[in-house]
């Protein structure tokens, strides 16, 4: 009897000792398992459902043949010139947006970070403001806006500065435009948190130092805020890249987004589809690699002098 | 030549008023310290010094030339701030060249003049390190090297000194009292701290609610405070509320809230008259403590006056509380129920006790007089 009791609390002891030990790595894993649950089942699985579709062969009366293996999708996609072109302009819609998206981003949060008051709350509700219609309709109002025929136009036209309409859409001015109008916000919110913690006093420690204006934001701010750069950057370029909403709407040509579902839901070709979406990926994580490597480099310090 | 004058300068933010009418000549080469409270307008001042902040009138010269619409990096002034303000995302050497870069000094050149530069603030072979991972007094040095490297007119200092530790803080006043000899520039210090101001200062300007009260050397301010604000800011005093009862050739008599008649000697017209409320400043180091309190200096007694002009004052109270601190013994003393304090040296083998009777006494030239409205009346 006695000796159960005695026994009892050590074991207990080295329960708790042992959970103590294991704490660490287990019961953050723990943690993180929902999350990894989810990300398992809803990209892991289906992004090699489709690697799997990928490499299988087309069929006649079934969207692909199961059960086959062929690289024959692949050589249609890496062949194809139509595909080329559409991967070409894809990125450069993906290009001009990031850009634009980054360079207005900076400069709208730089303002929302400098005013105060009611002047702040103004301007960062004005950019959560477009996020709450839906996506289709804040796109779509472009049309009245940058047709022919529309407002912009009609402006120009009776202010003398053109002399004939201009066709913005269906066009790459009105998809640039309309795709920007998407993706400015994120970039602005990805630039300003980072720039919310940063201290104003390095920038008067720079503009103290005989930096002008312009140099101590290049010198100070943009190194600082780097990782919500970076962050807008990437939304802008892969959302840009992928776009469908915008260039559906608001285009003359074709994106990849557009092409692949035209493959799969007209064309019913799964494997042609797929393949090209694998390439896609992986062009899409080059760029990205090649954005991180080039940004975190200017993270540091500028070599203008 | 880097003297700077500032007429009549003015700091409004919509209806409160940072800085009102701030008039003076800071010298070449000397160390003025701004010494304030904090909210006095010290560091409003200093910055538009700076060129920081836009001074809504009045103007700012620099040796000679009027900069009050010259933006901060047109001049050759250099702040350091009071959390240091390091580039987080430049080397500490960086952080140091910077200044001279952005005056298209040679890559080679800033280099080596960067690295002197720390050298001499003890920061020597830090050049690579990461500004964030150093500690308090490091981060300093650095920034004092920082604003250095570029060889400014006039070096700004906005309480460089109130983030680190007491100990590292004394190291670091008499480290920039060395380099400012060495360097023979006009210095401007902000603090709010009394002793870091008359370690440092060639001179000592004193604000409080937006106005420069009194600039004069570290002495004048304290031993001639121009007003009652400045001699209670500058150190630990008793200040004994009394009434005028008679104002005769060489001398006016106080009636005390200590429940004695004091006499205040003087050697011209006082502008007092019978009855007019005066606050008496008795500080520690003027008071010296009597163990045993001898007759004549009894309740009400006549103060004598001695033949020399000056007055032995003296009152006798109790010993309420012992407050050992170190160096010095505080002493709180009810005097006919009022507090009072007074200080003795440490060494001092015959501490007093809670409860007993002692004498103060203090030569009656010592005290400072002023009035209800805090301005000073000259005996």
């Amino acid at each position: 009897m006695a000796e159960t009791n005695s026994q009892f609390p050590r074991s207990l002891e080295g329960v708790r000792e042992s959970l103590g030990q294991q704490s660490g790595s287990n019961r953050a894993l723990l943690l993180m398992a929902p999350l990894l649950a989810f990300e398992l089942l809803v990209f892991v699985v289906p992004f090699f459902i489709l690697l799997r579709i990928s490499f299988a062969e087309e069929s006649s009366d079934l969207v692909y043949a199961e059960g086959t293996w062929t690289l024959e999708a692949y050589s249609s996609v890496l062949t194809s010139d139509l595909l080329w072109s559409i991967v070409g302009f894809s990125f450069l819609l993906g290009v001009v947006v990031t850009v634009l998206s980054v360079l207005i981003g900076l400069f709208y949060a730089y303002a929302i970070w400098r005013s105060t008051g009611l002047v702040k709350s103004l301007l960062l509700f004005s950019v959560v403001l477009p996020l709450l219609t839906t996506l289709v309709i804040r796109t779509y109002a472009f049309n009245p806006l940058l047709a022919p025929s529309g407002t912009l136009n009609e402006l120009l036209l009776s202010l003398g500065l053109i002399s004939s309409p201009i066709q913005f859409v269906p066009g790459t001015v009105g998809v640039v435009v309309g795709q920007l109008y998407i993706v400015l916000p994120y970039a602005v919110l990805a630039i300003y948190s980072v720039l919310a913690t940063m201290d104003w006093h390095v920038v008067e420690a720079a503009r103290d130092l005989g930096a002008s204006r312009p140099r101590s934001v290049l010198e100070v701010v943009v190194p600082q805020a780097m990782p919500g750069i970076i962050v807008a950057a990437v939304i802008s370029f892969a959302w840009s890249v992928g776009a469908y909403a915008a260039p559906d709407l608001l285009s003359g040509n074709i994106t990849f987004a557009m092409q692949v579902e035209g493959l799969m839901l007209s064309d019913m070709r799964y494997p042609l589809a797929a393949a090209f979406s694998v390439v896609m990926l992986l062009l899409m994580l080059a760029s990205i690699a090649i954005m991180f490597t080039l940004l975190n480099r200017l993270g540091g310090e500028f070599e203008l002098a | 030549m880097s003297e700077i004058t500032l007429n009549e300068l003015e700091k409004r933010y919509g209806e409160t008023t940072a800085v009102e009418d701030v008039s003076v000549e800071i010298r070449d080469g000397e160390l003025l310290c701004l010494l304030g409270p904090s909210g006095s307008g010290k560091s409003t001042t200093l910055r538009m010094i700076a060129g920081l902040e836009t001074p809504t009138d009045g103007e700012i010269t620099l040796a000679g030339a009027d900069v009050t619409d010259q933006p901060a990096y047109e001049r050759n002034t250099s702040t350091v701030f009071q959390d240091w303000a390091l580039f987080p995302h430049k080397t500490v050497l960086e952080n140091v060249a910077f200044g001279l870069k952005m005056r298209d000094v040679p890559k080679e050149e800033r280099r080596e003049r960067a690295e002197a530069m720390l050298e001499r603030v003890q920061m020597g072979g830090y050049g690579d390190e990461d500004p964030t991972t150093l500690s308090g007094g490091q981060k300093q040095r650095v920034a004092l090297a920082r604003s250095l490297a570029v060889n400014p007119d006039v070096l700004l200092l906005d309480e460089p000194l109130s983030n680190l530790d007491k100990r590292l803080r004394e190291d670091m006043q008499i480290e920039l009292r060395e380099i400012h000899e060495d360097l023979e520039e006009t210095f401007v210090h902000v603090t709010h701290d009394q002793d870091e101001a008359f370690t440092l200062a060639d001179r000592i300007g004193i604000m409080d609610q937006g106005e420069l009260i009194q600039v004069g050397e570290p002495t004048e301010v304290y031993e001639n405070p121009a007003n009652r604000f400045i001699e209670g800011f500058l150190g630990d005093t008793n200040f004994v509320g009394s009434e005028v009862v008679g104002v005769t050739d060489g001398a006016v008599r106080v009636e005390t809230e200590l429940g004695y008649e004091l006499v205040l000697p003087t050697d011209r017209d006082p502008d007092v008259a019978e009855g007019t409320e005066l606050t008496l400043s008795l500080r520690p180091e003027v008071l010296s403590i009597e163990r045993n309190p001898t007759a004549d200096a009894a309740e009400g007694a006549e103060q004598p006056v001695l033949a020399d002009g000056s007055t032995l004052n003296a009152v006798v109270g109790t010993v309420e509380n012992v407050l050992y601190r170190g160096s010095t013994v505080r002493y709180s003393v009810s005097v006919n129920g009022t507090a009072m304090f007074a200080e003795r040296t440490g060494a001092s083998t015959d501490a007093l006790t809670a409860g007993e009777e002692i004498r103060i006494e203090w030569d009656g030239t010592d005290v400072l007089a002023f009035r209800a409205d805090g301005s000073r009346v000259t005996l």
